[in-house]
């Protein structure tokens, strides 16, 4: 029997972190029967949220891997992807979003909209994700969903509209009132999952009809039906459902709903807007690349009989072996059936299928579109696409940021040494941000992620999960270098050796190139270095820029520019200009004010305003810059952009300083010159370093 | 070179070589428009001014975020960079941001003991020194003269010069001897510079920025600027 797809929901939860998104997903699953006790994140019962299934998530309380499951709600399926909050882990929020058609943000009715609410929102709409707004944990003391929706369209530009409202706040709230059926709804029994409907209390129905009306305003942009039939006052419940739904779509209204899932009322809520208002598969346009007809852009069809295009955007390698998370776009996907990875070109057997839920799962024989299943041992890269075999298509792949941070470590046996090896495989074919290489001067293993508790976590896995004791050495800084003015080389490269010999000149300049990481100019006329030794020059310029004369960092934004040269006929070759070019580089970089970069963090401490003197004091002394200061009430949320190589230790010393009341969240901004101080300071650090290597 | 390009281009910097107080840094001014007008944008034009001289400046802000804030300064700028053959803006952006910081508070949390506060956390630290504060957004039709002065008290003990907002309205026509208007007729004792913004419509709808008050003797009272209706960019001198 052929699936309704337009009962399908594909949505994603995310926002800040602790703002709740486990705890929901935790009641969703609860009120859809797919679990029958309610754990809590960080429970007195010790269990934890069923969709923190490693142990590292359970005992920190935080979510770091993205976890997929489904679930029933009044007849439609709906697939959930909860995200982490932490920003380190990022791409899981990132490879969620690329395969999600919709989403939930989650937003604290306390906190508002924090510094990774604007990220995960930035995200969404990098994708063109239509999202409905839950605004959380009403019943804690200063709930305001009136300024969290002001913020909501402050800050993140966001038409937010009320679709509902609390009755009663803080202590007492006791549920919500329905604007569109302009009923209350009061949620009972032990763990909420008791409805009553009931008429609004007597205080409550001028502010209700107000905020209606302002509802009503809002969505009649979408539907002239519902505007005449405003007009005429006689809208009805479907008109206005239709009209938000539109609105939703087009991404130019963001309903907004009220509740607190730790208290279990208004999750039933959300869950009706789910289905009510976020897309099914077919809502939204999704594009392929034909990779046979000059890449064109081909919209795919929801339609199970169309060929099979599918992306897999998520690895992870556990129990049951190598798991690879699959959204199918087009075309259905059966057991044994023949597919091919447009990347690789190779063909693969389907074998297993199975719908995920956490860390448990359930075989299906077939998936079509719109489905999120995971596949069995088949290799590939997050990001590949699978197709039939009868097409060649390739969806775009997903924004990966460049790792920030990076730890040398070591293993503390021979017996750790295999195992480290084995997971630091796994990892970094699991997640696209950590990276790992050796060293070869050192011979130290060097990972990198997007911060310190990236890091952090993958080696407290590798104890864990793969008996990998490793030394940590100090974390280490991504820096840069670059140049800062242009400066001529003209370069010769001669050797003979017996035999033929090898000879080569390069002539040109070098120039900052803020656009681009690299750019090699051929401006040879005459053929003074002939056509076929051009592609040996950029070679040789390109291979310059793994390491910078000036402290051994990787050279950015250059733009090498060739306008003379000479060869031989005899002793020219690929070689000796690849060697001309990279002698060339060498001496132009040394007259080009080669400079040290560094990553600057953007940084937002959040936290009582008794402390807001000192943690600005603690940001200055970190060389930091603030950028602003946001006080409400008695709580303030400093922004500043702090040096990367300052933030070391941060989370302790602020803690300290602020008696555990503050917080602070930090992601990479830019790439900016290290003062002359600190850059001799790390420029004599590196040399030091190598010089006591060397002996 | 663009930092040179923008003081020299910058139609303000002309006029605020005078006003925004290169060598007056005790001035107390302000800034009143019907709302729309472009207040904030002559504030922050004000600060901008002050900033790439090599000034510090604090801006508060009262009933606005962060971002909406520092998109005034980015929009302004690149309007006016946009001008300039030298294009780097983003080090322009950065040089400014060395020179500002933003402070915003709620309606109901602002008060100038909770300013001052603030103000020695930074200068006490030595974090921030700002030699020119502007506060957008004070609601002078509900504060008293005493709240007034005590703000001229602060800008007087820190030496800096402070720059306000203040919103007029159509119905009410009373006004000073000087022709400042309500709600800040009564006040504008206090004030060393009074700047009125006001929209005519010849045509096509011009906006005037008026010089009402100006006790360092500067500039003379009656000296004009036409700005754009669109950037609130001042356009040129008019008189």
């Amino acid at each position: 029997m052929k699936k309704d797809l337009e009962k399908v929901r594909n949505i994603g939860i995310s926002a800040h972190i602790d703002s709740g998104k486990t705890t929901l997903t935790e009641r969703v699953l609860f009120y859809t029967d797919k679990i029958h006790a309610i754990h809590e994140v960080r429970g007195k019962d010790g269990v934890g949220a069923t969709m923190d299934s490693m142990e590292l998530e359970k005992e920190r309380g935080i979510t770091i891997q993205s976890a997929a499951t489904y679930c029933t709600w009044k007849g439609h399926d709906i697939n959930i992807i909860d995200t982490p909050g932490h920003v380190d882990f990022t791409i899981e929020v990132e490879r969620a979003l690329r395969v999600l058609d919709g989403a939930v943000l989650i937003l604290c009715s306390v906190g508002g909209v924090q510094s990774q609410s604007i990220t995960v929102n930035r995200q969404m709409t990098r994708y063109k994700v239509p999202r409905i707004v839950f605004i959380n944990k009403c019943d804690r003391t200063g709930a305001n969903p009136q300024r969290v929706a002001d913020q909501v369209c402050d800050k993140l530009k966001l038409n937010a509209v009320f679709m509902q409202l609390p009755i009663g706040l803080e202590a007492n709230l006791e549920g919500v009132i329905d604007l569109v059926t302009m009923k209350a709804i009061y949620f009972e029994g032990d763990n909420g999952e008791i409805i009553r409907e009931a008429e609004i209390p007597a205080a409550l129905v001028a502010k209700a009809e107000e905020k209606r009306e302002l509802m009503l305003d809002a969505a009649s942009m979408f539907s002239d039906e519902l505007m005449e039939a405003v007009l005429e006052g006689t809208p009805t419940e479907k008109m206005i459902m239709d009209a938000v739904r539109t609105g939703t779509l087009s991404l130019e209204l963001a309903p907004v709903f009220i509740g607190s899932a730790y208290k279990n009322k208004g999750v039933q809520a959300m869950l009706d807007a789910v289905v009510r208002y976020l897309p099914a598969p077919a809502d939204i346009e999704n594009i392929a690349l034909d990779i046979n007809n000059n890449e064109e852009e081909v919209i795919l069809q929801s339609n199970p009989d169309a060929p099979l295009v599918c992306l897999a955007f998520k690895l992870e390698d556990g129990r049951y072996g190598q798991l690879t998370y699959i959204r199918t776009y087009q075309g259905t996907m059966r057991k044994g059936d023949t597919i091919v990875n447009s990347r690789t070109g190779k063909k693969v057997k389907v074998g297993r299928l199975a719908r995920m839920h956490s860390n448990e799962m359930e075989d299906i024989d077939v998936a079509g579109p719109g489905d999120i299943v995971a596949l069995f041992g088949v290799d590939c890269a997050s990001g590949d696409t699978f197709t039939s075999p009868e097409i060649d298509m390739s969806m775009s792949s997903m924004h990966v940021p460049a790792p920030v941070i990076s730890l040398a470590i070591k293993p503390i046996d021979n017996k750790a040494q295999g195992n480290m090896s084995k997971a630091l495989n796994r990892f970094t074919k699991e997640d696209p941000t950590f990276k790992t290489f050796v060293d070869h001067e050192t011979g130290d293993t060097i990972i990198s992620g997007m911060g310190e508790l990236h890091l952090e976590v993958y080696i407290e896995r590798m104890k864990r999960e793969y008996a990998a004791e490793v030394h940590v050495g100090a974390p280490q800084v991504a820096y840069r270098e670059t140049i800062t003015k242009m400066a001529e080389f003209n370069y010769t490269h001669k050797k003979q050796t017996g035999g033929s010999g090898q000879f080569g000149r390069v002539g040109g300049y070098l120039e900052p190139c803020e656009e681009k990481e690299y750019e090699f100019v051929d401006k040879i006329v005459g053929g003074v270095i002939p056509r076929e030794f051009i592609s040996s020059c950029d070679k040789g310029f390109s291979a310059s820029l793994a390491k910078g004369a000036l402290a051994g960092f990787p050279v950015t934004n250059v733009r090498c520019v060739i306008n003379d040269g000479a060869a031989h006929s005899v002793d020219s070759s690929d070689i000796a200009f690849q060697l001309a070019a990279k002698g060339a580089f060498k001496e132009g970089y040394g007259k080009a004010g080669a400079v040290l970069m560094e990553p600057i963090m953007k940084v937002a401490v959040e936290g009582p305003t008794e402390f807001q003197g000192s943690v600005m004091g603690s940001l200055n002394q970190r060389r930091g810059m603030i950028i602003g200061t946001l006080e409400e009430n008695e709580y303030t949320v400093i922004e500043a952009e702090v040096p990367l190589a300052e933030m070391f230790g941060y989370s302790t010393d602020l803690r300290s300083m602020t008696q555990g009341k503050a917080e602070f969240t930090m992601e990479f901004a830019a790439y900016r010159q290290v003062p002359k101080s600190v850059s001799e300071e790390v420029i004599a650090a590196v040399k030091k370093k190598a010089d006591e290597e060397k002996k | 070179m663009l930092k040179n390009d923008l003081i020299t281009k910058n139609p303000l910097g002309a006029f605020s070589a005078e006003v925004s107080g290169s060598d007056s840094n005790m001035r107390m001014g302000l800034v009143m428009a019907r709302a729309g007008l472009g207040k904030t944008a002559i504030l922050v034009q004000i600060a901008l001014d002050n900033m790439l001289k090599g000034r510090q400046v604090l801006h508060v802000t009262i009933g606005q975020n962060i971002q909406k804030t520092k998109a005034w300064y980015d929009d302004i700028l690149a309007d006016i960079a946009s001008g300039c053959e030298d294009q780097r803006l983003a080090d322009l952006q950065y040089e400014v941001m060395r020179n500002r910081m933003i402070m915003t508070f709620n309606e109901s949390s602002f008060s100038r003991p909770k300013l001052e506060e603030r103000l020695n956390d930074l200068i006490y630290q030595d974090i921030f020194r700002p030699s020119c504060m502007v506060i957008d957004g004070l609601d002078f039709a509900t504060i008293n003269r005493q709240a007034i002065e005590d703000m001229r008290d602060l800008q007087q003990q820190a030496g800096m010069s402070l720059w306000f907002s203040a919103l007029t309205h159509r119905d009410k026509t009373e006004v000073s001897a000087e022709g400042v208007p309500v709600p800040c007729n009564e006040v504008a004792d206090l004030f060393e510079t009074v700047i009125l913004l006001e929209a005519q419509s010849e045509g096509d709808s011009k906006i005037f920025l008026n010089v009402l008050k100006d006790a360092t003797g500067c500039v003379e009272p009656g000296k004009s600027l036409r700005l754009d209706p669109t950037s609130m960019v001042v356009w040129g001198t008019t008189f």
